[in-house]
């Protein structure tokens, strides 16, 4: 199987997908969840989400909708479409194949994966 | 909201970076809300005001950046290929009307008349490819009612002793247009709406009959029941599906027979002659018969052999309207079947990918108006074909953009500018917040672990 050599730029567009799979969400949610859910580890900065979010909906792979809240505050929640879905399941098809592969060279037999 | 005022600066710079005029309200409104989140959440966890703005002002990053990188995912998307097919339609159009102006009396005359309004028909497609579609749905009333009047005093000035018909149809073509307008305007004012969405169809209904135009009136007719369909089945008007569907078919079906009921005998006699030709075939069925006669003897390529029927003069002696009404006709049996069938494959692959880039679209106002844009072509296109095949149930108005006869060319021109300019813009085009007002307006409302009674309605 071959890898995407955009991979590891990709794996943002994964993670936000992933996050949208299960719910809808604005953009400051997904900001707050991949944070809590990476262990603070993913701090994506708003900057870079909102170009992105905007391009998935252009590629069809996301849907957008508005929605007012309690304080009168009109909130643009995203959701997942089936092209996006589609994606999603090839990129995490494609991010397991290349973990292996690089748990195999840096840690020799020991580090395979018990398949 | 006060805070708009903080990030008043922060938000100017991204919107400078934004080229595209028209993308920055809906842009501008998601990142000042996040900014807006981002400085609550750090006033929740102790920090004061001013720290909390410049924090998330600094969460977010360099405006610069950000706002370069908006520019790069929105910008207009024109379709090309379409644009591209619109444009060989019109020289398609104008090359044919040389070809025929050269063999029917007058017809160079005619072909420089076309020539002039082709040149205004660019203009009024520029105007309505760079206006913004959204005021098709924003002015919905005032155009409808513009549109009455202007084709009321078309009807009423028309010369029809020396154009043979009524030049109103022209301005008839729009109705189903403003109509989706009009719809958009409508939904979710339930049955109401449905209501007065069907009062909207009287007037240009009655105006197709008063010109006795039964293309036009089918034309309207059709789009928009087939528009009232698709809205209600998406369930834009907020009723049950199956009552709203019943009640549309039902009320269609009685107009349509009190129509038929109502019909003279001359209509009938018509109608007798169109499914059965022979019955009067040098009266009523004249045309009919020789355009079966004609296509009879056509050929795959070339000149089609003689008719014996009537003399031995070319076909351009014996078919009127060759350049406009019988247009296809004419080149079908001039110059074979196959660019007969050419010219049916341009108009589809328009009509195809018209179709799928309408079913992209995300609001429900460039859903429908390209829906109605779509089915004008379409149906003027069907009535054209099926009536120089020699079907005359309907009779022709106009092959879009081909056929002779400036009016016909002007209002399609203007419709496809619209068509291009929903699918230039379209994606950035998000219908007005009306249902999540009406959520909003429930008595008792849960949100973020707190119970909300409201002891008075609010609407």
């Amino acid at each position: 199987m071959s890898i995407n050599k955009s991979l590891l730029t990709g794996s943002t567009t994964m993670l936000i997908l992933k996050l949208l799979e299960e719910t809808d969400m604005y953009g400051y949610e997904m900001i707050e969840e991949l944070s809590k859910k990476s262990q603070n580890i993913f701090k994506l900065k708003a900057g870079t989400l909102y170009p992105l979010l905007h391009g998935l909906e252009h590629k069809d792979m996301l849907t957008s909708y508005e929605k007012s809240t309690g304080n009168q505050r009109i909130r643009k929640y995203y959701s997942i479409t089936k092209t996006g879905r589609k994606y999603l399941n090839e990129k995490t098809k494609e991010w397991k194949v290349y973990t292996v592969a690089i748990n195999n060279v840096l840690g020799g037999v020991d580090f395979a994966p018990v398949q | 909201m006060p805070q708009s005022n903080r990030f008043a600066d922060y938000l100017e710079i991204i919107r400078q970076q934004i080229r595209w005029k028209r993308v920055q309200p809906y842009v501008l409104q998601e990142i000042e809300n996040h900014l807006t989140d981002q400085k609550d959440a750090f006033e929740r966890n102790g920090i004061d005001e001013e720290t909390a703005i410049i924090k998330a002002k600094a969460e977010m990053g360099d405006p610069v950046v950000v706002g370069e990188q908006l520019d790069r995912t929105h910008r207009p998307k024109p379709d090309w290929p379409l644009l591209a097919m619109t444009a060989i339609l019109i020289f398609l159009g104008l090359s044919i009307q040389f070809i025929i102006g050269t063999d029917i009396y007058n017809g160079m005359e005619m072909f420089y008349k076309q020539v002039i309004w082709a040149g205004l028909a660019a203009i009024v497609f520029l105007v309505a490819y760079f206006l913004d579609f959204t005021i098709l749905g924003k002015y919905s009333l005032i155009i409808y009612l513009l549109l009455v009047a202007i084709t009321l005093s078309d009807y009423w000035f028309s010369d029809v002793r020396t154009t043979g018909y009524n030049t109103a149809i022209y301005p008839l073509l729009l109705f189903p247009t403003i109509f989706a307008g009009l719809v958009y305007r409508m939904r979710n004012k339930e049955y109401g709406g449905l209501v007065l969405c069907g009062a909207a169809v009287i007037v240009p209904a009655l105006l197709g009959l008063l010109i006795h135009n039964s293309t036009v009136l089918f034309l309207i007719g059709t789009s928009c029941l087939i528009i009232l369909t698709v809205a209600i089945a998406k369930g834009w008007f907020n009723v049950r599906k199956l009552y709203a569907l019943i009640i549309l078919y039902l009320s269609s079906a009685v107009t349509f027979s009190i129509m038929l009921f109502m019909m003279n005998d001359y209509a009938w006699n018509r109608l007798h002659v169109v499914l059965n030709p022979s019955l009067d075939p040098t009266g009523a069925g004249y045309i009919t018969t020789l355009i079966q006669r004609l296509l009879l003897h056509s050929r795959l390529f070339g000149e089609g052999l003689p008719v014996s029927d009537y003399g031995q003069y070319p076909i351009s002696k014996i078919l009127p309207e060759a350049n406009t009404d019988f247009l296809l006709t004419y080149l079908t049996y001039k110059f074979g079947w196959i660019l007969f069938i050419g010219i049916i494959l341009i108009f589809l692959a328009f009509i195809v990918r018209s179709v799928i880039i309408s079913k992209r679209q995300k609001s429900v106002l460039g859903q429908l108006v390209s829906l109605a844009i779509i089915l004008t072509l379409v149906l003027q296109f069907l009535t054209f074909v099926t009536s120089n095949l020699g079907f005359m149930l309907f009779g022709p108005v106009s092959l879009p953009l081909i056929s002779y006869g400036g009016r016909g060319l002007l209002i399609n021109m203007c419709l496809i500018g619209f068509l291009l300019s929903i699918f230039r813009t379209g994606s950035l085009v998000s219908d007005d917040t009306e249902v999540a007002g009406i959520k909003s307006s429930r008595l008792i409302q849960y949100e973020n672990g707190k119970i909300i009674i409201k002891l008075k309605a609010t609407q």
